[in-house]
């Protein structure tokens, strides 16, 4: 057996042959990104992509801006807020000296429009709900907005800070119509669009003027790096290569497999992010015959090993879930830890018992001639794949025969619209604990994305209590009891907490990952070249 | 009296069949080969019965260990803790039995269509256009095609290439069809008042067969390699299947710590498909009358 460190090295130098030609003309004070998918589109409230949010954070601005802790608002467009006492109207003061890449100055009547488009329902935004029940949005004078809601949104602003509220030019939308995100785009962020070939690269430059980014970056000026050209590298080993030569100087995407390695590698750092919320879960749907047995749903909690899951598929560099959301989330209720359904094949062997599943010839259950087989929808890729197989083998040795089935993204979205599986895996980010609830569990989010089919009237209550209430203490109370019930009634099967890390060259100074969205390059304000 | 032998026709055309396969043996490639593939085709065969361990038993703890470390794990383990050689074993016997599959149905069907085409003239246009046309699509795309519509899985795969194998058996089978139609037993049979079905039957098809035959051999190999690719491009078998191309496919990700992975089932995949490229040409030396001495 070779080495691996040898392989590494033959096969770094290898696809830096084959990889570098084209790009090593291209240095100066550009830096390229490497990243594993590209977004279908970047209009800000016409997607959900992570890969969207990754270009639109930097060719855009929002309102205000979230602190590294993923917990403090910070001032970005808006200098200053003030809420009436109601919880339902929002004055934003701008900054008078924010320029779009066209040069035109930014006022009032921008935010307006945007945040109006996002609400308009003939713009069919996937993300409308997350802008509040909008009243309406005026502008008081040219650097005053007001917001007013028809109820509280007591995370609004956590919501404001999301790309999907990035601030848009209206001559520019309505220039490119369709196109507009595909072939252009007019913001106010660090970077201004430059070009994009779908698939291959997106190029921004550097806005000169820009001089109103958040105070935690050292950096209150332009970006120091001129140019950033963004590349697909869809292969691990390809982009692990490139990273590791140079050719790509930052990364989010290292293989977890790698990350122990890179982190050793003397031309390379790797720092993490300190607060990051993204969890990868398995759901079941409830009104399915196989899952409809909240004893068939636990046993699945308790035959799947999440600890060996984070060594074998994450390299240990994520964190057992236990929960829907991290113990780290705001709102969070650590009560939901004392019922946790942890790995333990017996419990879960006698849950099935007693639900009726007795083991059939071949080692899977079997009740009325009917064999335990849920079928499994997800999409393709890495770390998925390693995933649905892992969980696949743990629940065969209790007797659960999981049908995977695995499709590529471009049909896959489609395919975990349907109502044909019975449990489906998927990856989220969300800022709190209302985000991610009433994301998922509300029974007007079924059939996507509350794809569990969950439809109760006490979780819809407690929800809607808990986001119109108007005092911390008040909101806790009703996320508290949502989270319990939540999680006595199993509706997922949660598996990792995921950790951001970001991978550069040495050369790069400045490097600190942000966990917002899973963008963890956010603004870039502070990246320069030694 | 005396016993005079006389030679009878079927034994005749025993000693012809003893003397291909002598011949075919010769060969020092041929015979390796040969030896192989059957070799393969009896581990496949007995996969159930000889595979060391369930193919689908994961153990996290035992994930990626590289081969011919530990006794018992062969050929090593891939990233969820699986015997490597047991799913080497069952990944070549879905993987030949998909090939089969295809080539059977396939070629079956563009056999008996190239057969028609030359014995009735007047459909021979339509037939053979129809087939240049299926000619043209790449099998990769229907392929995807398929799988677009039924979604993943063997099925699809199958199907694609059976469909892109039959116009090419088509060709061949016509093309050969058309020079036996010229000798003049067919004539003769043609005197004697035999019906179309039963010269078809006993005179064109097993004329035609060798040439088939050697063309199907060759295709094997192709079809083992096409298949492989499209699984290899995330159409094929669902986890936990072993099936080779989707073994290689899967392996990638982990080319630079646990190599093995992909390169297994990638070389069994390269010696199986140049073995059956190897007897195919061997074979078309030895039956084709005009290399023989």
């Amino acid at each position: 057996m070779v080495r691996p460190k040898t392989w590494t090295t033959a096969l770094a130098a290898a696809a830096a042959m084959a990889f570098g030609a084209g790009t090593a003309l291209a240095q100066g004070n550009t830096l390229n990104v490497a990243r594993v998918i590209d977004a279908d589109r970047y209009d800000p409230p016409r997607t959900t992509a992570r890969s969207a949010g990754d270009i639109l954070f930097l060719i855009a601005d929002t309102l205000v801006a979230l602190d590294w802790d993923l917990k403090t608002i910070k001032p970005l467009l808006a200098k200053s807020w003030s809420v009436t006492p109601d919880g339902k109207t929002y004055t934003f003061v701008l900054r008078d000296d924010v320029k779009f890449c066209d040069g035109r100055g930014l006022v009032a009547d921008d935010v307006v429009y945007s945040i109006k488009r996002w609400v308009d329902p003939e713009l069919k935004s996937p993300v409308r709900g997350r802008a509040g029940k909008v009243k309406d949005i005026r502008a008081k004078d040219p650097y005053t907005v007001e917001y007013e809601l028809e109820e509280p949104f007591g995370e609004l602003l956590f919501q404001l800070t999301q790309y999907f509220a990035s601030i848009v030019d209206k001559a520019s939308v309505e220039k490119l119509g369709a196109d507009f995100g595909v072939k252009g785009f007019n913001g106010t962020g660090p970077y201004c669009w430059e070009s994009w070939v779908p698939r291959q690269e997106f190029t921004l430059k550097r806005n000169a003027a820009y001089k109103w980014g958040p105070d935690f970056y050292a950096n209150r000026g332009p970006a120091h790096i001129e140019r950033m050209v963004w590349k697909i590298i869809p292969e691990d080993s390809t982009r692990l290569a490139a990273v590791q030569t140079n050719q790509v100087h930052i990364t989010q995407y290292v293989p977890y497999i790698a990350l122990d390695q890179v982190m050793k590698q003397p031309n390379l750092k790797t720092q993490q992010a300190q607060s990051y919320l993204w969890t990868y879960y398995f759901g079941f749907k409830v009104d399915r015959e196989l899952m409809s047995d909240i004893r068939v749903r636990r046993a699945m909690n308790h035959g799947v090993d999440r600890d060996a899951l984070v060594k074998s598929v994450w390299f240990g560099h994520a964190t057992p879930a236990y929960t829907p959301v991290s113990p780290d989330t705001p709102d969070f209720n650590a009560r939901t830890l004392d019922t946790p359904f942890k790995y333990d094949v017996e419990k879960a062997r006698q849950l099935l018992d007693e639900a009726g599943w007795k083991p059939g010839p071949d080692g899977i259950r079997v009740k009325d001639g009917k064999k335990l087989a849920p079928v499994f929808y997800g999409i393709n890729g890495s770390p998925a794949r390693q995933l649905a197989e892992a969980v696949q083998g743990d629940l065969r040795k209790i007797g659960i025969d999981l049908q995977v089935n695995l499709f590529d993204a471009t049909i896959g979205w489609g395919k975990l619209a349907t109502q044909e599986f019975d449990a489906f895996a998927m990856s989220y980010p969300y800022v709190s604990v209302g985000d991610a609830y009433n994301l998922y569990f509300r029974s007007a989010a079924a059939p996507t994305p509350n794809r569990m089919n969950w439809k109760n009237p006490k979780t819809d209550d407690l929800l809607a209590r808990g986001t119109a209430a108007v005092t911390a203490e008040e909101r806790r109370r009703h996320y508290d009891e949502v989270q319990m019930q939540i999680q006595e009634a199993t509706l997922w099967l949660p598996i990792i907490h995921e950790q951001l890390h970001l991978t550069a060259s040495a050369r790069l100074d400045g490097l600190r990952a942000h966990g917002i969205y899973g963008c963890a390059i956010y603004k870039g304000l502070d990246f320069k070249f030694k | 009296m005396t016993d005079v032998a006389v030679p009878s026709p079927a034994v005749a055309a025993m000693a012809t069949r003893r003397s291909v396969a002598y011949r075919l043996l010769r060969e020092p490639t041929a015979f390796v080969s040969t030896l192989f593939l059957v070799l393969v085709v009896v581990a496949a065969v007995l996969a159930p019965w000889i595979a060391p361990y369930d193919p689908y038993f994961t153990d996290q703890a035992k994930a990626l260990r590289p081969p011919f470390e530990d006794p018992s794990y062969l050929l090593g383990t891939d990233a969820q803790g699986r015997d490597m050689l047991s799913r080497l074993l069952y990944g070549t016997r879905l993987t030949l039995l998909m090939g089969l599959v295809a080539l059977v149905t396939g070629g079956g069907l563009g056999a008996l269509v190239g057969i028609l085409a030359a014995y009735y003239r007047c459909v021979d246009g339509l037939l053979m256009r129809t087939m240049d046309v299926l000619l043209s699509f790449p099998a990769i795309l229907f392929g995807l095609a398929i799988a677009a519509i039924t979604g993943p899985g063997l099925t699809p795969i199958v199907i694609a290439l059976a469909i892109a194998t039959v116009p090419l058996l088509a060709r061949i089978a016509r093309s050969t069809a058309l020079v036996v139609m010229q000798q003049d037993y067919i004539d003769a049979a043609r005197s004697v008042g035999l019906g179309d079905a039963a010269i078809i039957r006993r005179y064109l098809m097993p004329n035609c067969l060798s040439s088939i035959f050697v063309f199907m051999t060759l295709r094997f190999g192709q079809i083992i390699l096409i298949g492989a690719a499209l699984s290899f491009l995330g159409l094929g078998a669902q986890p936990p299947t072993a099936e080779l191309g989707t073994m290689a496919a899967n392996g990638r990700d982990f080319l630079f710590f646990a190599p093995h992975i992909a390169t297994v089932p990638s070389l069994s995949i390269f010696a199986i498909v140049l073995a059956f490229n190897v007897l195919g040409d061997a074979l078309r030396d030895v039956l084709d009358p005009r290399l023989r001495q």
